[in-house]
């Protein structure tokens, strides 16, 4: 097994006599596409939020690449380099496309620059106009974020973390509201970017996720349930239990 | 549609730099000050335009700055005997350290309670100014007698002179003008649009909307503290009435008529609201009423302002003909 990337030892998030998070170890082997799956309220995207730096820890350490983020801010996690799209999507509304994107790819410098013109800065642009053919949205680079229709949202989303170029991308639900083409597409993205960053995602559509994870976590009621291929997670009774209601076919398929 | 602007921008240019020689042909003397005066109030209104369309920080505050600045020079030339110059620089440096201390805690805020925190440290520097009136002359304001900007030879330049004057605001406000520009299309510009829109987006990726939000602050702290010294000098005194937060709200009803997030909406707004209130408060003392009207009818279906609106106008000029003709370049169109 490589060594971790992410490791995360006794995480615990509580909200008043919440407990959202509960004691979670968890380890992501660098190179790996790994999804966390779960009934509503099992904790994930207050996983999410700790490692971010949205929320900080009651107990409990995240290690990054060997420096440890636990309740750091988060900008200054994102600038030690984990990007990380929202479920409620969320993005720079009144800026072009292309400034979404630029400004993403160029605020890991240390130093913005007051007075030399944006757009003179050719290394930056051309982190740009490669983030957006990834996705997709080259053509849509001088439209205003905030008119573009839901699924070019998401997908600008995810552009604007590439243009990070980070070495860990957070994907909170990316396919949720999307069309089955728009879902296939973006699933096939995700695949391809996987192949140069580490990925760790969050997602209800079950299918997509056995499709392209590596690995499994099954999170419940704040803890890991268990962990595995997506074989041995489809053949688990304590998953099938967790998701009653879930027709064991859809799990099969 | 490129030719006009251009067009549009010489004729501007040739007017302000005619403006103390062509205005008098055609207006009572008195209006080459106004024009002065309303590049003064309108740099002040960039100032909040600044924050509030640039960096989304409603700001009430920014005649606190604005009265540093003044009472920076009025100190300077009185207290201190230094020249127009130096006593310039003095004001605008005390205006910028006020706003650096006053954004410290300020910007740690947001919304309502931004605005809020700035009405009230305005408000605390207003009542020392106000009661301190041995130092700053309370109400009265502090008055000097301006020395000359230089010499050479017999020749004396003052800003007694209206022309001199008017040129020498010019020059400053055209300069702080050419900052913004700068500063707008600058990496950190983009930066002050990112925490404008989502703060939240901005920290996840990297930017840390303290700092930036601090920084603009500063910035339309010296801008304001600029407009300060100037209209100290234009008007030779300072005075505590000037530090009131309803001065601030001016620069805002400004920038909002002008159109705010945008370079010259501040300046716009400022000359046609000040050009009302000339050409009416003299016939009609609740002239101030259709000025209140004004603002509501612009909020209510203007609310990019004058300058926002024609931008947004053009832009569907400009798009209306190439979404029904495509441009066959366009990928989509071969298809």
């Amino acid at each position: 097994m490589s060594p971790a990337i992410l490791s995360v030892r006794g995480l615990t998030k509580r909200f008043g006599g919440l407990i959202a998070v509960n004691n979670v170890d968890f380890d992501l082997p660098a190179g790996e596409l790994h999804a966390i799956i779960g009934p509503n309220g099992a904790g994930k995207t207050t996983f999410f939020n700790l490692v971010s730096g949205f929320l900080k820890p009651t107990a409990g350490s995240v290690i990054f690449n060997d420096n440890d983020i636990t309740g750091q801010p988060t900008h200054r996690i994102s600038q030690l380099g984990i990007a990380r799209t929202l479920q409620i999507k969320s993005v720079f509304s009144g800026l072009s496309v292309y400034d979404n994107v630029w400004i993403a790819a160029h605020s890991r410098k240390k130093f913005l620059h007051p007075f030399r013109a944006a757009r003179s800065y050719r290394d930056t642009a051309e982190i740009v106009v490669r983030s957006l053919e990834t996705v997709g949205l080259a053509e849509l680079r001088n439209e205003i974020a905030g008119n573009l229709a839901y699924g070019d949202v998401a997908l600008l989303e995810i552009a604007i973390a590439v243009a990070m170029q980070p070495s860990l991308l957070l994907l909170d639900e990316p396919v949720a509201g999307m069309s089955p083409e728009e879902t296939h597409r973006t699933v096939n993205k995700i695949k391809e970017l996987s192949r140069s960053m580490n990925i760790l995602l969050i997602e209800h559509d079950v299918e997509a996720v056995f499709q392209i994870a590596d690995r499994i976590t099954v999170m419940t009621q704040g803890e890991v349930l268990c962990q595995g291929s997506a074989k041995q997670i489809a053949s688990d009774p304590r998953v099938q239990e967790a998701y009653l209601g879930v027709p064991a076919e859809v799990i099969h398929a | 549609m490129r030719h006009l602007t251009i067009i549009g921008i010489a004729i501007t240019i040739l007017f302000l730099l005619t403006a103390p020689w062509l205005l008098p042909r055609f207006l009572p003397d008195f209006w080459v000050s106004i024009m002065a005066e309303i590049m003064i109030w309108g740099l002040l209104a960039s100032s909040a335009n600044l924050l509030l369309g640039y960096t989304g920080l409603l700001s009430f505050g920014q005649s606190l700055y604005f009265g540093f600045g003044a009472y920076g020079v009025a100190f300077a030339i009185t207290k201190l005997g230094l020249g127009i110059i130096p006593a310039f620089f003095v004001g605008v440096a005390l205006a910028t350290l006020i706003a650096a201390i006053a954004g410290f805690f300020a910007v740690r805020l947001t919304w309502h309670y931004f605005a809020i925190i700035t009405i009230v440290f305005s408000l605390i520097f207003y009542l020392v100014a106000v009661g301190w009136k041995s130092l700053t002359g309370g109400d009265d304001g502090l008055s000097f007698t301006l020395p000359p900007v230089a010499r050479f030879g017999d020749i004396e330049l003052t800003l007694l002179d209206p022309t001199f004057q008017y040129f020498f605001i010019l020059t400053i406000v055209s300069l702080c003008y050419l900052l913004q520009y700068m500063l707008l299309r600058s990496p950190l510009g983009v930066a002050f649009t990112a925490v404008r829109d989502n703060d939240k987006r901005a920290g996840l990726i990297g930017l840390n909307p303290y700092w930036i939000r601090l920084t603009s602050f500063v910035i339309a702290g010296f801008l304001a503290g600029v407009s300060g010294a100037l209209f100290a000098l234009f008007s030779r005194y300072a005075s505590a009435q000037y530090m009131f937060w309803t001065v601030s709200g001016d620069a805002v009803i400004w920038t909002i008529v002008g159109g705010a997030g945008t370079l010259f909406g501040p300046i716009v707004g400022a000359a046609l609201l000040i050009i009302i209130r000339e050409e009416l408060s003299m016939y009609w003392e609740h002239y101030l009423m259709l000025v209140g009207l004004i603002v509501i009818l612009m909020v209510t279906f203007a609310p990019k302002g004058v300058v926002g609106s024609v931008k947004a106008w053009r832009a569907d000029k400009r798009n209306a003909p190439a979404t029904s003709n495509p441009d066959p370049t366009h990928e989509g169109a071969s298809q």
